[in-house]
């Protein structure tokens, strides 16, 4: 490993192009685009509809590749993985929180924490142990034997932050983890989401459209016609 | 929870559709079941030997050869040994329980198939005290109960006495084993003489002659110079293989067996559309959780398994079930039918239950694996 690599920040994307490409057109995304995360940074990700974020975190979880430009993360070139590589690499470095928590129904609570475990060569006892700290982490001790359909939506996006952290992977991808809750909830996933970065020092990666939400990161990119619009964070 | 714990939750999300298809699993592998040990039961095809040959009548198995024609067939260089058959089918007491009676001569039968059937020198000595005594197959004789000594009439349905009755009172005087547990014992082995005497028409007439060539000469070579001998005369003969005469005697019935199997198969491919269906219908509805799993780092194998595995579940239980019954009913109905559920339909079968498994899995699971994740992050 060269000196360069090794300075190289957490999350690289250089000169990025991407188009969705149906038959007849072709809609670029991205042209060029570069972006570098730090190692433990909180980052939201803000922009019109249909800028191209959920994009872009599709393609930090290598569930999309770019047509052009390097994706290096942790040191490692994602878009020179194959399919099953980066499946491997998801399950070992990235959590995921979605906007509609995307929980498995006929799954308990718990079950579904388990879920990225059971990628590990853990034995049982080491997975209910973690699954049951992870889920006191989140505030859901005692929680865990229920269905997610009878839990309140903040509830439920904690069973999602905690599946996407029960692995201790140090990359966490929010899509609009808050879009779908009201206020009081969406600050206590905030507050979470903050005690992640700061505490367990997990890079966080949040595209939002809430700028109270962008408010709980370190930084806010806006992501306008494939190209970010980097602005200061407003102290307040 | 484990991987096949997760793949039962989710198999069972739905269990009425899921009990459904177990269903239609059980109840074709009940068909299949039965029909195989129909089949394994009418040819008792593993004792079958393709040693043993049998003259009848070009013209069909229902028509007589003349008794004459015995010397000849024992003349003809590479005979050992050939005994005149006649047929006899009724029913004993209630009229649905059918026996069928075989009669030769005593001594030639022995020459000829009594190796097959098992039968020793103080069998033939038992015979030999009366006309009328027969020897009784084993199974037979479990299945009614008989016990030697005992004393038995059959209800003929086709042959008249020349008294005009159709009843032939026998009695018994041995019971043969066969020589494996696969040699067809259901049957009664009676005397051609008695049978010849008694009747009303047809006298001096036989069914078939069955014949054994002498070591070292090859049976399918023998079969057609002992056609040869008959092609001019009133009566020309067939000659077949034992082998060849059990499905010659199956394929009279507008060739059974090849129409049970169509059945089958159509009820197979019936079945696979059903339960490809159903899955795929299933999966669609789960797309969105496939494609979560793929985002939590579950591979396009470990997808792929998952939905073999279901597809495995559902027909390794409801095969199961459909085996079983069909065991139990092969137990259970009456023994005249023949059903014989051996090893070897087990194996078939559960052979079948993988194949077919893993076949209706196959495009269900192919499709899973192909499950785009992108949709994952999208709204719903
Ligand atoms: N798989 C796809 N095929 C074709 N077009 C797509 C596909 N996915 C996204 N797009 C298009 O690409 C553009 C960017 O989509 P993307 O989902 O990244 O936007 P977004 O910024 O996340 O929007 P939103 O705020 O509504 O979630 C949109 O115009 C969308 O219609
Ligand atoms: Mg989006």
């Amino acid at each position: 490993m060269t000196i360069s690599e090794t300075n190289s920040p957490f999350i690289a994307l250089s000169s990025i192009s991407k188009a969705y490409r149906t038959r007849a057109i072709s809609v670029p995304i991205f042209d060029n685009l570069d972006l570098s995360i730090e190692k433990g940074e909180f980052v939201a990700v803000m922009g019109p509809s249909g800028s191209g974020k959920s994009t872009l975190l599709n393609l930090l979880a290598g569930l999309d590749g770019p047509d052009s430009g390097d994706i290096k993360i942790a040191g490692q070139r994602l878009d020179h993985m194959g399919e099953a590589a980066r499946s491997a690499w998801r399950a070992h470095h990235l959590g995921i929180v979605f906007q509609f928590y995307n929980l498995l129904p006929m799954l308990t609570a718990e079950e579904n924490v388990e879920l990225p475990l059971l990628l590990k060569p853990f034995p049982a006892s080491i997975r209910r142990e973690r699954v049951a700290k992870t889920l006191d982490l989140v505030g859901l001790c005692g929680f865990g034997r229920q269905n997610p359909s009878r839990l309140s939506g903040g509830q439920q996006q904690r069973v999602g932050i905690a599946r996407a952290i029960v692995s201790d992977p140090t990359l966490l991808l929010c899509d609009e983890p808050t879009g779908d809750l009201d206020r009081a909830s969406a600050d206590e996933i905030l507050t979470m989401l903050g005690y992640l970065n700061r505490e367990l020092g997990k890079t966080i990666v949040m595209v939002t459209h809430d700028p109270e939400a962008a408010e709980a990161a370190d930084r806010i990119l806006h992501l306008d016609k494939g190209a970010f619009v980097e602005r200061a964070r407003v102290m307040s | 929870m484990t991987f096949l714990g997760l793949t039962r939750k989710s198999t069972l999300r739905k269990p009425f559709r899921v009990v459904l298809l177990i269903i239609s699993v059980a109840v074709t592998f009940f068909i299949y079941g039965l029909t195989a040990s129909f089949i394994a039961g009418s040819q008792g095809t593993a004792a079958a030997s393709d040693e043993l040959l049998g003259v009848m009548n070009a013209a069909g198995r229902n028509q007589p050869l003349p008794m004459a024609y015995l010397s000849r067939i024992a003349a003809l260089p590479g005979v050992a040994e050939v005994s005149p058959i006649v047929r006899l089918r009724g029913s004993v007491g209630d009229a649905r329980n059918v026996v069928a009676v075989s009669a030769g001569e005593p001594d030639k039968l022995k020459a000829v198939s009594g190796e097959e059937l098992g039968l020793d020198p103080s069998m033939l000595q038992a015979l030999d005290t009366g006309w009328d005594k027969v020897l009784v197959g084993r199974a037979l004789a479990e299945a009614q109960g008989w016990t030697i000594g005992e004393r038995f009439t059959v209800s003929s349905f086709r042959t008249k006495r020349s008294d005009g009755s159709r009843d032939w009172p026998f009695e018994i005087a041995g019971i043969f084993d066969g020589k494996s547990s696969s040699t067809d014992t259901y049957f009664v082995l009676a005397q051609y003489r008695y049978i010849n005497e008694g009747r009303a028409r047809g006298k001096d007439t036989v069914a078939t002659f069955a014949l054994r060539p002498e070591p070292g000469v090859a049976p399918q070579e023998l079969a057609p110079r002992i056609d040869a001998l008959f092609t001019n005369s009133a009566a020309p003969t067939r000659t077949l293989s034992e082998k060849q005469f059990l499905s010659a005697f199956l394929s009279q019935y507008a060739d059974v067996k090849h129409v049970v199997t169509l059945v089958v198969s159509v009820c197979f491919v019936t079945l696979l559309m059903i339960v490809i269906n159903t899955m795929v219908f299933a999966l669609r509805e789960r797309r969105f959780e496939i494609g979560v799993l793929k985002t939590l780092g579950f591979s396009r194998s470990c997808i792929l398994m998952m939905v073999l595995a279901e597809a495995l579940f559902v027909f390794l239980l409801g095969g199961s079930i459909g085996i079983g019954l069909a065991k139990l009913a092969s137990l259970a109905l009456p023994p005249a039918l023949g059903l014989v559920f051996d090893q070897s339909v087990l194996l078939r079968a559960t052979a079948l239950v993988f194949l077919l498994g893993l076949f209706a899995g196959a495009l269900p699971a192919l499709s899973a694996m192909r499950t785009p994740i992108l949709s994952a992050f999208r709204t719903r």
